[in-house]
């Protein structure tokens, strides 16, 4: 199954360990309070409930790594759900395999558009995503037109797939969650691309200097981005079963949030696609044990925004104590 | 293979106009393999320019540049490296959130299959910063790196590139003295290992202590290039100098009045040890020393731009708080600083927003800007410092280098303050303005305000001030009166330490 | 820095150049439809577009100097939901009122202090306040809606004035426009604002306190968030968690069509002013036209592009013909 050599190979760094820690205490909590959350079915229903966020996740992460942001993979996880279904219902005849073609082409268009601007013009990402985020939600509304889709709908060999569950807990989706986390981390460890990556988000300028392919990085990063969104757009239909025009509507601030709550800073240069993975589940989970607690579900989006900040406040200290040990080092040294 | 002593590069007659202005008239230079060679030279002798045509950053416009008997593709900086040069820069550009091993082979990463060969790339790492006598790490971050260290990565790099010829821009002037030592050191080993090194420092003791040959340039021209057991201190410092004073700066007795700054024992101790001293009233005391001997950083820690850790701050005989720009304006000082791109102008900003900036408290009624009256004090000031702008709202950004620098001083001028601290005052502007510029300050000071000056052209702190104040490495090492002051006494002083006769 | 000198005067150019589209648009708009030019269509635009406008007087100056924030349409949301659920819970209506705006202006606060006083940037943390503020909404009110309001304040909200097809929350938008206008045209602050803007490290040296000044603005877009946040309520006479999803989108896409640099240092009031009408009146000649509502969100996402484009693209010309004119 999962080669434990390649997995040693990643070497997860201390942030993402200490986060796995944390994430553990939270399950571990969780279990406490809601005992069935540590059953089979509560495993289970995390990570099918992860799966859509952290696919989303292992996509952005590369461009945050790059110090750029991508806000237009909610809207694109809504339009190629509604187009796949769409395509579905028109086509009794397509299985699982259309879906996923359909869906990775609309990702893909999405995502060259993104790069040609970002990139291409050199404008910044938060303004092009926002403008793009807007453009595709509308192409829902319009092409939409109010429609509707349920599972009676949608390819039987699909909703199947949804279901699948590896080992009594790992379902499917979560199963090609962690193979494009593994193939990522290993794309982003070891190819000149990855690394460069890593190089530009954390000294823009100098990567010019030292003749980094600058343009085709950024590009194909969020050429990567929108296909994930495409991808993560049929995981949607897998596991609701149903479509709208509003779907997913909002969620690309929760991918922001899982991804800096997993270690990639927001300001580029550090962060893994382990990390990212890894900050969906503990949002989740967080979630999931807040459910648990009773608190009421309409807390969810204020429980993200407070997380997401505690991210970056924790990023920022760890910075700052960096800073001081540095200058006082200078000051030992002028002695 | 080179051999020691080979003769690597050779500069016949190399010369360099910018525009009107001529960098190098014509300058000659001989590099060994094996040979740690130093480039003296004041301010705008032509240093730079030379180690930037090295680089591939300039052309040269005349004369021969030859490397291994052929000749040398100048204007890119990749054919540099390509022949063999790489320069390491004053503050290394570093990727400094990736390895050091990565930083040493950024872009040019070992592969294995498809993969990269990190197994590889670490070693390779690890046995370039060993045969250059720095042990790092391969595998830590370059963040939290010094400044040393991050030379020593961006060096290895130049040898991974098989650089044979290094340039180093004043590697020396950021760095601590156990830090200079160690960068001795990897100077030692590179030239164990047969390469040229060409460094530009204008801390002379540290020249002699590890240089084998010296060029001195002076106005664009070589004047002397010795092996260092011909030449000495003295020498060097006279050819570095080499002419008389010329009047370019009329110098005003001024009646000196009472003491308006008053600093004592102030202390930053990443930056500047117990620093006393005061300025008068209607005089001009000059803060001269090397770039980064603390000079700025005195002058924006009275300020209060910077905060500082101990001592005191009085204006006038009233302590004055740290850490606050606000105070220090309310109790009349200005500060002209060091950087008027960056730090003294709002380049994208009209003239007259600029000049207005700090005088909202006489334009404004009842909170509101009176817009006429900020154009008639923009052309008051206009005619004062005859800064020449065709249109009052121009973004001073379109304004030449010493029109810029005459709106930073107007700006400042129109608060009257008490206490005027000029930064590097004329860098980079042309003779004439740099004359007028001159003028003013010693207008200044006649007017009765007292003048703090921090300037890097020795001729111009020996013209303009009444006491020269010398910092080296964060301390004050020699004060000087107008009398005893001489450009020799002050180079010693900055450059060693020590008050030579 | 040249090259932002060089976009600067771009920019100054494109903010005028943004008046002659609205007039072009409205030229347009009323030849193609019979009913656009009308006073009541007039009154539709500026009571559409009348908390957008309020939020961009303020959010105007966090961009020029080179913050975000996008947390308003949270605020807005906030302040409302507070408005409604204090008002249900028998407050006298001035008193929700002074919630509202009390409540936005405190989540301003906070804002700028999670900025200044910690140093993270504002980005970052303004997405994450966004979720916060409008979850706390849904936590207080979750899907209920407080829509009993007195008859009073709801026509404050929808009605006109007198007889003439002026909205009253018209008077309001002047005012704090003239304001706003003036504050950043002809006082101290305003200058300071744009410098900051276009190099904070000269505003520093200038005297200028910087972590002061960033404060006081992010708390009046608090402030004014909470006001658009009184006028939506009692404009749809609603108060619920989701008033104003979205709302900071449409809010900054018309700022940056305005000629606002999101780079900062760069900006005018009419500008701005003209930038919402435009994108106002694009929409109601969409309305007009009975093209489908949902073209609309499609539209601001072009407008916002080609704002954010536009400038770029003008500059990389005017570079390609410099070096065309200097080769030949």
């Amino acid at each position: 199954m999962l080669n434990m050599n390649l997995l040693k190979k990643l070497r997860p760094s201390s942030r993402e360990s200490s986060l796995f820690i944390i994430l553990i205490v939270a399950v571990g909590g969780t279990g406490l309070i809601n005992p069935r959350f540590l059953t089979g079915d509560g495993t289970r229903d995390l990570l099918t409930s992860t799966s859509v966020v952290a696919l989303l996740a292992i996509g952005i992460a590369p461009i945050v790594v790059m110090r750029h942001i991508d806000l237009s993979i909610a809207s694109t996880v809504g339009l190629s759900a509604w187009t796949v279904a769409d395509f579905c219902a028109k086509n009794p005849s397509f299985t699982w395999v259309q879906c996923f073609v359909i869906g990775s082409i609309i990702g893909l268009a999405v995502g060259i558009v993104n790069g040609l601007l970002v990139a291409g013009l050199r404008l910044p990402s938060l303004v092009v995503t926002l403008g793009t985020l807007y453009i595709v939600r509308g192409l829902v509304y319009v092409v939409s037109n109010s429609v509707d889709y349920n599972a009676q709908e949608m390819p039987e060999s699909l909703l199947a797939l949804g279901q699948k569950v590896y080992f009594g807990l790992l379902p499917f989706t979560f199963l090609m969650v962690i193979i494009a986390m593994i193939l990522m981390a290993l794309f982003m460890k070891y190819t000149k691309s990855g690394r460069d990556a890593y190089a530009i988000g954390s000294n823009p300028p100098a990567a010019d200097l030292v003749g980094l392919k600058v343009f085709r990085r950024t590009f194909l990063a969020f050429v990567f981005s929108g296909v994930m969104a495409g991808i993560a757009g049929v995981f949607y239909l897998m596991r609701f079963a149903q479509v709208d025009s509003t779907a997913f509507y909002g969620q690309e601030l929760a991918v922001v949030a899982a991804v800096v709550i997993g270690g990639v800073t927001i300001m580029g240069g550090s962060g893994t696609v382990v990390g990212a993975v890894i900050g969906a589940l503990l949002v989740q989970t967080i979630q999931g044990g807040l459910a648990a607690l009773g608190v009421d579900a309409f807390w969810k989006a204020a429980i993200n925004g407070l997380l997401l900040i505690i991210a970056i406040y924790a990023d920022r200290v760890l910075a700052v104590r960096n800073e001081k040990q540095l200058l006082a080092q200078r000051i030992r040294e002028r002695i | 293979m080179v051999a020691k002593g080979d003769l690597l590069l050779e500069m016949n007659g190399v010369q360099k106009r910018f525009g009107g202005a001529v960098a190098l008239r014509g300058t000659d230079l001989k590099i060994r393999a094996g040979e740690i060679h130093a480039l003296l030279g004041e301010n705008g002798a032509g240093k730079s320019t030379m180690l930037k045509i090295l680089s591939g950053v300039h052309i040269n416009d005349g004369g021969t540049i030859k490397l291994g008997g052929k000749d040398f593709i100048t204007g890119s900086p990749q054919a540099s490296i390509d022949q063999g040069v790489a320069v390491i820069y004053q503050e290394p550009s570093l990727f400094l959130d990736l390895s050091l091993a990565e930083n040493v082979f950024i872009g040019r990463q070992p592969k294995k299959g498809v993969a990269i060969d990190w197994k590889f790339a670490q070693s390779e790492a690890a046995r370039l910063f060993k045969e250059l006598g720095v042990e790092l790490d391969p595998k830590r971050q370059a963040r939290g790196l010094s400044i040393a260290d991050q030379q020593v990565v961006e060096i290895a790099k130049a040898l991974s590139m098989n650089a044979n010829i290094i340039l180093m821009d004043e590697p020396t002037a950021a760095l601590s003295a156990s830090e200079v030592e160690r960068l001795m050191t990897v100077m030692k080993s590179l030239k164990a290992a047969n390469k040229a090194v060409i460094f530009v420092s204008h801390r002379l003791d540290e020249v002699f202590a590890i240089s084998d040959f010296i060029t001195v340039m002076r106005d664009g021209a070589t004047v002397s290039e010795n092996p260092v057991g011909k030449t000495d201190l003295q020498k060097v410092i006279k050819e570095m100098v080499g002419r008389e004073l010329t009047e370019l700066f009329p110098k005003t007795e001024n009646k000196i009045g009472a003491v308006v700054l008053e600093v004592k024992d102030l202390t930053n101790p990443a930056y500047f040890r117990n620093v006393s001293f005061n300025v008068k009233k209607g005089e001009i005391v000059a803060l001269a020393g090397l770039v980064g001997s603390g000079r700025s950083e005195v002058a924006r820690a009275i300020f209060g731009v910077d905060k500082y850790e101990s001592g005191s701050v009085s204006l006038n005989g009233k302590a004055l708080p740290a850490g606050s720009p606000v105070e220090a304006m309310n109790r009349k000082i200005a500060l002209v600083p060091e950087d008027r791109r960056q730090q003294g102008l709002f380049m994208v900003a009209g003239v007259n927003r600029n000049i207005s900036m700090e005088s909202f408290d006489r334009l404004t009624d009842r909170g509101l800007i009176n817009f006429k009256r900020e154009r008639s004090l923009t052309n008051t000031w206009k005619e004062k410092l005859s800064i020449k702008f065709a249109n009052q709202a121009d973004p001073v950004d379109r304004l030449s280098g010493g029109n810029q620098q005459k709106t930073v001083l107007a700006k400042w001028l129109a608060t009257d303050p008490d206490l005027l601290i000029v930064d590097e005052p004329t860098r980079g502007i042309d003779v004439a303005t740099k004359a007028e510029v001159h003028r003013l300050v010693n207008q200044a000071a006649s007017e009765g305000k007292a003048v703090l000056m921090i300037s890097s052209e020795l001729p111009e702190v020996l013209g303009m001030a009444d006491r020269i104040i010398v910092m080296r490495e964060g301390r004050q090492v020699a004060e000087l009166s107008r009398k005893e002051a001489t450009q020799e006494k002050i180079i010693a002083a900055a450059t060693t330490g020590k008050r030579s006769a | 820095m040249s090259k932002f000198a060089k976009l600067g005067s771009v920019r100054r150019s494109w903010d005028t150049a943004i008046i002659g589209l609205l007039l072009l648009v409205w030229v347009f708009a009323s030849l193609t439809t019979s009913n656009f030019l009308t006073p009541l269509n007039f009154s539709y635009i500026f009571s559409n577009t009348s908390e957008i406008m309020i939020i961009a007087f303020a959010m105007l100056f966090m961009i020029i100097l080179g913050e975000i924030d996008l947390s308003v349409a949270s605020i807005l949301a906030l302040g409302s939901s507070m408005l409604g659920w204090s008002y249900a819970k028998g407050a006298p209506i001035w008193v929700s009122i002074l919630i509202c705006i009390l409540v936005g202006t405190a989540c301003g606060f906070i804002n700028g202090f999670l900025v200044t006083k910690l140093g993270l940037g504002s980005l970052a943390v303004t997405i994450g306040t966004l979720a916060l503020y409008r979850g706390i909404a849904n936590g207080l009110l979750g899907e209920n809606t407080v829509n009993e309001f007195p008859e009073f304040w709801t026509s404050f909200g929808f009605d006109t004035i007198g007889k003439s097809f002026m909205p009253k929350t018209l008077p309001l938008i002047i005012i704090f426009g003239i304001l706003f206008g003036l504050l950043l045209h002809k006082t101290p602050f305003g200058r300071r604002t744009l410098a900051i803007g276009q190099s904070p490290e000269a505003a520093k040296f200038a005297g200028v306190n910087v972590i002061r000044h960033k404060m006081i603005v992010f708390t009046f877009t608090g402030f004014m968030s909470g006001v658009a946040g009184v006028i939506y309520t009692f404009r749809f006479s609603t108060a619920q968690a989701d008033n104003g999803v979205g709302l900071e989108l449409l809010v900054i896409s018309a700022i940056l069509l305005g000629g606002v640099s999101i780079f900062g240092g760069i900006g005018t009031m009419w500008g701005v002013v003209a930038g919402v009408l435009l994108a106002g009146s694009v929409e109601s000649w969409l309305t007009l036209q009975e093209i489908n509502a949902q073209w609309r969100t499609i539209v601001t996402g072009i407008l916002l592009l080609i704002s954010v484009a536009a400038p770029v693209l003008v500059q990389k010309g005017k570079a390609r013909r410099e070096l065309k004119a200097l080769k030949s």
